[in-house]
């Protein structure tokens, strides 16, 4: 054993002594040598071998990029809570051209053609295009629509999902080049509920009429350029774009749902051509609905967009260009409603009292121009509450001509902000028209047709908000549809601002007896059991080329309530009514049936329970 | 001096062992820089990568947010809702229906003020440790105090 282990020892060190072959080294050296030179000539094939300039596109694709990053634009809600307008993402189609193979190809278009219901030959001929020679390696996938025109393939959350399943799924088809780039789009989840009053944003994110339109620019943010790394060296914290503020309307989702079915059903009944509705709280001018028909969706916007934006064939189409929400764009000779800016002027001026009496023979002379009354008839002895009651033209033009005379009616309707815009925060305000002595092409005439709501332009919400001075104690204020602004700063809620005061307390409270006492007589389709309420119906004609049309009528009714502390004000117009042309039949019911739901959800009790409170207390 | 010359004559191999050695330690010191800079590269490349993927996963965590606010807001919209409700059996209620209850010190609820939009962020230059940024030079400069 001991001998075996010494000779083994002798053995190793005989090897250890003897000397290392010459060979064995050159050997170790030249592989070095060839792996060194393999390293060489490898790095020279990529910076100068046939495949070098798609090395160069990938490193010019990977390196950093200058990049705009757009915000989020920013959300609209009701005064709950409940979303109007949010961002959902939307993707594009596109395709890195030099990744396609044959197979990608067919099957990127045979998928696509299914999945989306487009032409197979369309997608597959943009796919086999020859980009490269264009020099564009990726391009966006576009589909054809009306006018010839272009536009990029879209797809939602829904259909992303299933082409990134088969990206990912080595047994789907060879998607091989496509990719789904994110696009911010905007939804209504509410639909046409309050369509006129949210406006809509287009395809490149600008907003149109409306609070999307008014507060585009507070919306959208403000974007920002960055150096985007793609590679994971170059991997680092991103800075976010200041978003867009989210705002909170005043509109409560509840009462413009009720609002507007009421109005939809009003619109079937009498088979009219067009209405609104609008409820406002009189003491701080929120908007609680906005109705507006024929709706708007802004969801499918598309033809309430400017001529400009259109396409050619579809601006041809159109007869006339639609007006977005014709409460704050549309002007109309506003009717019998008027004459309640008359009276308050002239009991406000102390010409007249709610007792004074005036004589009716059935028609004035006022300016060469003969007036009569709606009727016809002479209406003999009346007071000025009888003339609110009736709503005698004749009486008024009395009023307005013989009393008040041209430069206080006009200072007084301009008080009542006749003729400017009421600024409220909608796009597209229109300030009506009221022609006074100075305007060259008025006439005597115009004073007594103006004392009765024609001959005199104005929009919906220019009216209600001269009524609203008299439903608020003589106060005017601004109406405004935000009630908040929210910020990543803070937040900020808009004041009211009162536009004036045309009238004084007191003669807001002499008026809104006259108007309780004159809805409780002629206009009692309008009253509502256990409810004082103040109001006034209006049944103008509608001026054409050659004068009034004699087949057609603006109905319309204004009235608030509580009278003993209003909570709202509600102004109905329907246009064109085929069943009967007058307010009383068509306008005054559907302020009823809003108000009896309207006291309900606001919840204002009836006037006896009401004082048993204050009794109680 | 003269045995090891002897001994140096007796085994010439051992200059030629140095002379490779020589030549390859400069090779190793290189590959085991290499290696050190590849294998902070890697983790460098590899934290980027994690960066970029939450980056990715943020992207699409905030996009399927959106969708799903949208949706529930779609599912609550009061058209549905009322809807849903008629189909229950439930009718809009009239005034003369409605019974009224005095409640002493009744609270009304709050009212609903929206989320804020989220405020940009900084670009992340100035939270970053100066030990990721800052050459050699600079470290020594601000060790010392300079």
């Amino acid at each position: 054993m001991a001998t075996s282990l010494a000779g083994l020892v002798n053995q190793v060190k005989k090897v250890m002594e003897q000397r290392p072959s010459r060979r064995r080294i050159r050997m170790l050296l030249a592989l070095v040598a060839i792996v060194v030179l393999a390293m060489v000539v490898q790095l020279i094939r990529v910076q100068f071998g046939p495949y070098a300039p798609a090395f160069a596109a990938i490193e010019e694709i990977v390196a950093e990029q200058v990049d705009k990053v757009e915000p989020t634009r920013g959300v609209i809600y009701d005064r709950d809570g409940r979303v109007l307008a949010s961002n959902v993402p939307l993707y594009y189609l596109e395709v890195e051209v030099r990744q396609l193979t044959e197979t990608s190809k067919k099957q990127i278009a045979a998928v696509l053609s299914r999945a989306l219901v487009l032409p197979f030959d369309d997608v597959y001929s943009q796919l086999t295009y020859e980009w490269v020679d264009e020099g564009q390696l990726r391009i966006r996938l576009t589909r054809e629509i009306s006018g010839g025109k272009r536009w990029p393939i879209t797809v939602d959350q829904i259909a992303a999902d299933v082409l990134k399943g088969f990206l990912e799924d080595p047994e789907a088809p060879d998607l091989s080049g496509l990719s789904l780039v994110p696009a911010p789009s905007r939804a209504y989840p509410a639909g046409s509920l309050a369509g006129h009053v949210i406006g809509f944003v287009n395809q490149k994110g600008k907003g149109y009429f409306g609070v999307e339109g008014y507060y585009d620019d507070w919306l959208v943010g403000r974007s920002i350029t960055i150096e985007r790394g793609y590679i994971p060296l170059e991997a680092r914290l991103r800075p976010d774009p200041p978003a867009g503020v989210n705002l909170v309307l005043t509109i409560d989702l509840d009462i413009q749902q009720m609002v507007e079915d009421i109005l939809k059903q009003t619109i079937e009944a009498d088979n009219a051509e067009s209405g609104q509705v609008i409820v406002m709280d009189p003491e701080n001018g929120e908007i609680l609905a906005m109705a507006i028909w024929p709706p708007l969706d802004p969801n499918n916007y598309e033809p309430w967009l400017p001529p400009e934006e259109r396409s050619e064939e579809e601006s041809e189409d159109d007869e006339e260009e639609p007006v977005i929400n014709p409460a704050v764009a549309g002007q109309f000779e506003p009717g019998s409603t008027f004459k309640v800016l008359t009276m308050a002027a002239a009991l406000d001026a102390g010409l007249v009292t709610p007792e004074e009496e005036f004589i009716d023979t059935g028609q004035i002379e006022v300016g060469g121009h003969t007036i009569r009354n709606w009727d016809g008839r002479a209406w003999g002895s009346q007071t000025m509450l009888g003339c609110m009651e009736h709503s005698l033209n004749v009486c008024l033009a009395y009023v307005s001509s013989e009393k008040l005379g041209a430069p206080m009616f006009y200072e007084y309707l301009r008080a009542f902000g006749i003729g400017k815009q009421t600024g409220i925060d909608l796009a597209g305000e229109v300030s009506g028209q009221l022609r006074t002595p100075r305007h060259p092409d008025w006439t005597e005439s115009d004073l007594g047709t103006n004392a009765f709501g024609q001959g005199v332009s104005v929009t919906s919400i220019q009216l209600i908000t001269a009524v609203g001075a008299i439903a608020n104690q003589g106060v005017m204020v601004q109406p405004h549809v935000v009630l908040e602004v929210v910020g990543p700063d803070g937040v900020y809620w808009p004041k009211t601002t009162v536009l004036g005061q045309p009238i004084s307390r007191e003669t807001a409270e002499t008026l809104t007896n006259m108007l309780t006492k004159s809805l409780s007589g002629e206009t009692n389709f309008a009253h509502v059991a256990g409810y004082q309420l103040a109001g006034k119906t209006g049944t103008a004609q509608i001026p054409g080329e050659f004068g009034y049309d004699p087949r057609w009528t603006v109905a319309s009714f204004v009235g608030w309530g509580p009278v003993r502390d209003p909570e709202f004000l509600v102004f109905v117009r329907v246009d064109k009514p085929q069943t009967s042309p007058w307010g009383s039949v068509v306008a005054a019911p559907v302020f009823r049936e809003i108000v009896e739901r309207l006291v309900i959800m606001l919840e204002i009790p009836p006037d006896s329970i009401y004082e048993g409170l204050n009794l109680e207390e | 001096m003269r045995r090891r010359f002897q001994a140096f004559q007796q085994a010439p191999w051992r200059v030629q062992i140095r002379l490779t050695s020589g030549s390859m330690l400069p090779l190793i010191a290189l590959l085991i820089i290499g290696g050190m800079y590849l294998t902070v590269n890697a983790r460098h490349a590899r934290a980027g990568r994690q960066v970029l993927d939450l980056q990715r996963q943020q992207a699409e965590l905030l996009r399927y947010n959106a969708e799903m606010g949208a949706t529930l807001a779609e599912m609550t919209s009061p058209e549905r809702m009322y809807q849903r409700a008629l189909g229950l059996g439930f009718r809009y209620a009239y005034p003369a229906e409605i019974d009224y209850i005095l409640l002493k010190d009744y609270t009304p609820p709050l009212p609903f003020i929206a989320p804020r939009p989220p405020a940009s962020t900084n670009t992340g230059e100035g939270m970053l440790s100066p030990a990721y940024t800052e050459t050699l030079g600079e470290w020594l400069l601000r060790w010392l105090g300079w």
